[in-house]
């Protein structure tokens, strides 16, 4: 099978084009987000999610017809899963703790419509807007410890000018999988808040194999200039990140197309983690990391004026 | 062969074997030969003892059961409080010669105000208090009027009470759920004001519910007859009509009532309704008003017994009460013979029986409402249940609910395992193409890591969610990883003319800092992951930790006893 003995490529030389493209990238899911919003779902909204499965062929319309003298407020009816297992997801925006019988009422209502042997109750989810709301604050917070602590990590084991890119890199990343979701207007849920934090922790891992080289390669070939040896570094690496990458991408891949609901959304997040994951090293670590380092003396001098 | 390979090698054949043997009775499904057994009366199959008793210990999500996360309302824990002193006060202070006239909670705070008879008992009446309760009250000395005292408890007191009350309550909720019988219940605090409660297997959520939240209050009030019943109808439907109140008998709605007809009705007397259901949609019909004393003659606190009786194929729960309850039940009747004596349970009307004659020996019935037989008697067990572990310190509201049907969750089961294994033949095929015969090592080790992270989960009962399945999809992805580092590396020694014997070595040390270092994030990332999630989502930080752990085992120590072996043992040039 092909091996990559003798690949070169001169990353060092074409970085501002991987730049401007990460720049390019960010800037438009930020716009995308914030234009098109963030689609969150039940777990940091509130509302209540009902699932059903039925016995025969039963279309969203039937249930929605159903479901509209009962005045549930806001709600949608969704399939999920393969057409033959009958699976509909109903959506309310009211949470039960308003309305205390609101599962018994829609399961009623439609067995009364359906016959009440071919409708089954399989999950039923309620999540207060209280609740909601200080969920989606934890997860903020999770994200940003995460960070924080990779950076601590980072400044500790390697040389402080490597974390800043590395953190950049990590933020990079977040955006792009919360643009991807505000893209698609695929739902934000506690699923895909743990595949964040998974591609955080995956993205690092790219970027600190990509480092380890570098700092270890600093110490060893004095001859070559330092633009060089991130060069080398990069290229020496290059085999590991692209299997990696795809043994990764496989799986979650799978994830996306065989699975459904939450593990799916869990694989398409990962998708686009394993991508910006990789490429965001190349992207705004190492550039960031080589720009501190040229400037380091200016960064010294700063910082000797300031304590002088 | 290098020095130690054998003893390293039989460390990691008994590793592999041990696991084999932990997980067992998960691949056995031993659980359905013992429910099996139990369900037939006979003895346990003789090798059920020989292994562990545990499988592997299925989330929610998986197994199917209830989640419910609870709030208790710290402040209804503070008015309860300031209800108890208010009482307390009133009744040691009977025979002082400062003995106020009254002592009541404020409105909605939990402040407590004491009405003089005569403003020279001040002084005497503050000293008395600073003896009782000090640390506990505290004068609010703006709100001092003519023959008015406000204290309100300090805030040591206070947040000791908060404390208090949802360490209470969760013991409470525990007891009452231990005592209906779920099996392996899980019952924690999370934060300062909250509970999550999680019943695996039980499907009957507004059974569930009500055995959790049910405030279990029981108060005995005598009705005050300074007015008709009509003319209560009447003041409750015309303030219903002025106030375009809702037709619920929400605390929140009775509150606004009472506080509108003040001036109508009795200062001591407040309005409460026996609310009536329907049997089957179980939602109220409607309620009948009655005004009643607001001082508790007789509480839940004073019960000694409460259990489930049959009478004319009619479920109900009868109380006894112990001695001060006996007594003060006894005097009670006495004294009012011909007046009704209403049983109040969490602010709602029960029942409301005129007092026939004295009732000396402490007893009392509680009849249920409606329903067939079946569903009543479930209604007066769960009651028994609850009067019997104790009233909740506070009240306590429904944050978020997940039900999960039990076909549910096996189905996700069936699905994670198709992916896991559909993920897992083409990681295998890929790393055979790539790297040979050191992909077939790599995979050999990414068998023994999945089959060292399921031991783990059964050993250590950790909780195998859906998002945890996901977990183990993952770390199957990115095992490998950790071998490609070695392998690459491994190549790039041979290329700069290292032996095949020199090249292992150096591969495994180099290549070692990297692995560690990039998994330390990972890990880390999965410990913030396990702090921020509650039930599902820890199952997938939990997955993904463990997953590192036996990953950094698998890839650095397995896959290089197998190395050498191939190297050293077969005496191999090229190993990929």
């Amino acid at each position: 099978m092909f091996q990559f003995k003798g690949f070169h490529f001169n990353y060092v030389g074409r970085r501002g084009w991987f730049v401007a493209f990460s720049a390019l990238t960010v800037l438009a899911s930020l716009i995308i987000i914030t234009t098109k919003g963030l689609n969150f779902g039940t777990d940091f909204k509130g509302g209540t999610n009902l699932q059903f499965r039925f016995s025969q062929t039963v279309s969203e319309s039937t249930v929605r017809k159903t479901l509209d003298p009962l005045n549930l407020g806001g709600f949608s009816v969704q399939k999920i899963g393969k057409s033959e297992e009958n699976r509909l997801i109903v959506k309310m925006e009211k949470h039960q703790e308003e309305s205390r019988n609101l599962s018994t009422q829609v399961t009623e209502a439609l067995k009364k419509n359906l016959g009440a042997d071919t409708v089954t109750l399989e999950q039923d989810e309620t999540v207060g807007p209280k609740a909601g709301a200080d969920l989606r604050k934890k997860a903020e917070l999770a994200i940003i410890v995460s960070w924080v602590l990779i950076l601590i990590y980072i400044g500790f084991r390697f040389d402080f000018a490597f974390a800043p890119g590395a953190i950049v890199a990590l933020i990079h990343d977040v955006i792009l999988a919360l643009g991807g979701f505000a893209l698609t207007g695929r739902e934000i849920s506690l699923t895909v808040v743990a595949a964040i934090l998974t591609i955080i922790g995956y993205s690092i891992n790219d970027t600190i194999i990509i480092y380890d080289r570098i700092r270890e390669n600093l110490q060893k070939e004095i001859k070559l200039s330092f633009k060089d040896i991130v060069n080398v570094s990069i290229n020496e690496m290059f085999p590991r990140t692209i299997i990696t990458s795809f043994t990764v991408f496989l799986v979650v891949a799978l994830m996306y197309f065989f699975g459904e609901g939450e593990f799916q959304n869990f694989g398409f997040a990962m998708i686009i983690g394993v991508i910006t994951g990789v490429y965001s090293t190349l992207s705004v670590a190492c550039p960031l990391y080589i720009w501190i380092k040229e400037n380091e003396s200016l960064f010294q001098k700063l910082s000797t004026q300031k304590s002088s | 062969m290098p020095r130690n390979w054998s003893s390293k090698a039989l460390l990691s054949l008994s590793l592999v074997l041990l696991s084999v043997y932990c997980l067992t009775p998960t691949i056995g499904h031993f659980d359905r030969l013992r429910a099996a057994s139990e369900k037939n009366q006979k003895p346990l199959p003789f090798y059920l003892k020989l292994f562990p008793d545990q499988a592997i210990r299925l989330g929610l999500d998986l197994q199917g059961g209830i989640y419910v996360e609870m709030e208790v309302e710290l402040d209804d824990a503070l008015r309860n409080r300031s209800d108890l002193f208010s009482t307390e006060i009133e009744r040691l202070t009977q025979k002082e010669t400062f003995s106020p006239e009254k002592s009541e909670r404020v409105g909605d705070s939990s402040d407590i105000k004491i009405l003089l008879k005569k403003e020279g008992d001040r002084e005497a009446f503050n000293r008395w208090i600073h003896d009782h309760y000090d640390n506990v009250l505290i004068e609010k000395r703006e709100s001092r009027a003519d023959k008015i005292i406000v204290f309100r408890l300090t805030d040591v007191f206070a947040s000791k009470t908060k404390d208090q009350a949802v360490k209470q309550a969760l013991e409470t909720v525990r007891n009452r759920i231990d005592r209906y019988g779920v099996s392996e219940p899980t019952i924690v605090r999370l934060g300062s004001n909250r509970l999550s409660i999680e019943l695996p297997g039980m499907t009957d959520p507004d059974r569930a519910l009500n055995l959790i939240k049910k405030g279990g209050r029981l108060e005995f009030r005598l009705v005050d007859d300074k007015l008709h019943d009509e003319e209560i109808r009447k003041l409750v439907i015309e303030t219903r009509t002025t106030l375009q109140l809702p037709e619920t008998y929400t605390e929140e709605t009775i509150n606004k009532l009472n506080e509108y007809l003040k001036d109508k009705i009795p200062e001591d007397s407040e309005i409460l309704f026996e609310v009536q259901y329907d049997p089957i949609t179980k939602k109220s019909v409607g309620g009948i008003p009655y005004l009643l004393k607001k001082k508790a003659e007789v509480t839940g606190d004073m019960l000694k017994n409460a259990q489930v009786n049959v009478h004319d194929n009619e479920p109900y729960v009868s109380l006894s009460f112990n001695p001060l309850g006996t007594r003060l039940f006894g005097e009670l009747t006495k004294a009012n013979i011909g007046k009704r004596l209403a049983i109040i349970l969490d602010g709602n009307v029960t029942k409301a029986p005129v007092i026939k004659s004295e009732i000396p020996s402490g007893e009392a019935q509680i009849t249920l409402g409606f329903g067939d037989y079946q569903s009543v008697l479930k209604e007066a067990e769960d009651l028994t249940l609850i009067l019997h572990e104790g009233a909740l310190p506070a009240r306590m509201k429904e944050l978020t609910k997940t039900v999960v049907g039990p076909s549910l969750g096996r189905d996700s089961i069936d699905k994670g395992f198709h992916i896991s294994i559909l993920a897992a033949i083409l990681v295998v095929i890929f790393m055979i193409l790539y790297y040979r015969l050191s992909g077939l090592l790599a995979d050999i080790a990414l068998f023994l890591n999945i089959l060292f992270m399921m031991a783990i989960l059964a050993v250590f009962q950790a909780t195998l969610t859906l998002p945890g399945i996901a977990g183990i999809v993952l770390t199957i992805g990115m095992a490998v990883d950790a071998n490609v580092l070695i392998f690459e590396r491994m190549r790039e020694e041979t290329r700069a003319g290292k032996s095949i014997r020199s090249a292992l070595e150096a591969g495994y040390v180099n290549a070692s800092r990297a692995i560690i270092d990039s998994n330390t994030t990972a890990f880390l990332s999965g410990i913030v992951l396990y702090q921020f999630g509650t039930g599902p989502i820890r199952g997938f930080a939990v997955t993904l930790m463990i997953g590192i752990a036996t990953t950094l085992f698998t890839a650095i120590f397995v896959t290089r006893l197998l190395q050498e072996w191939v190297i050293y043992g077969l005496k191999r040039e090229r190993t990929s």
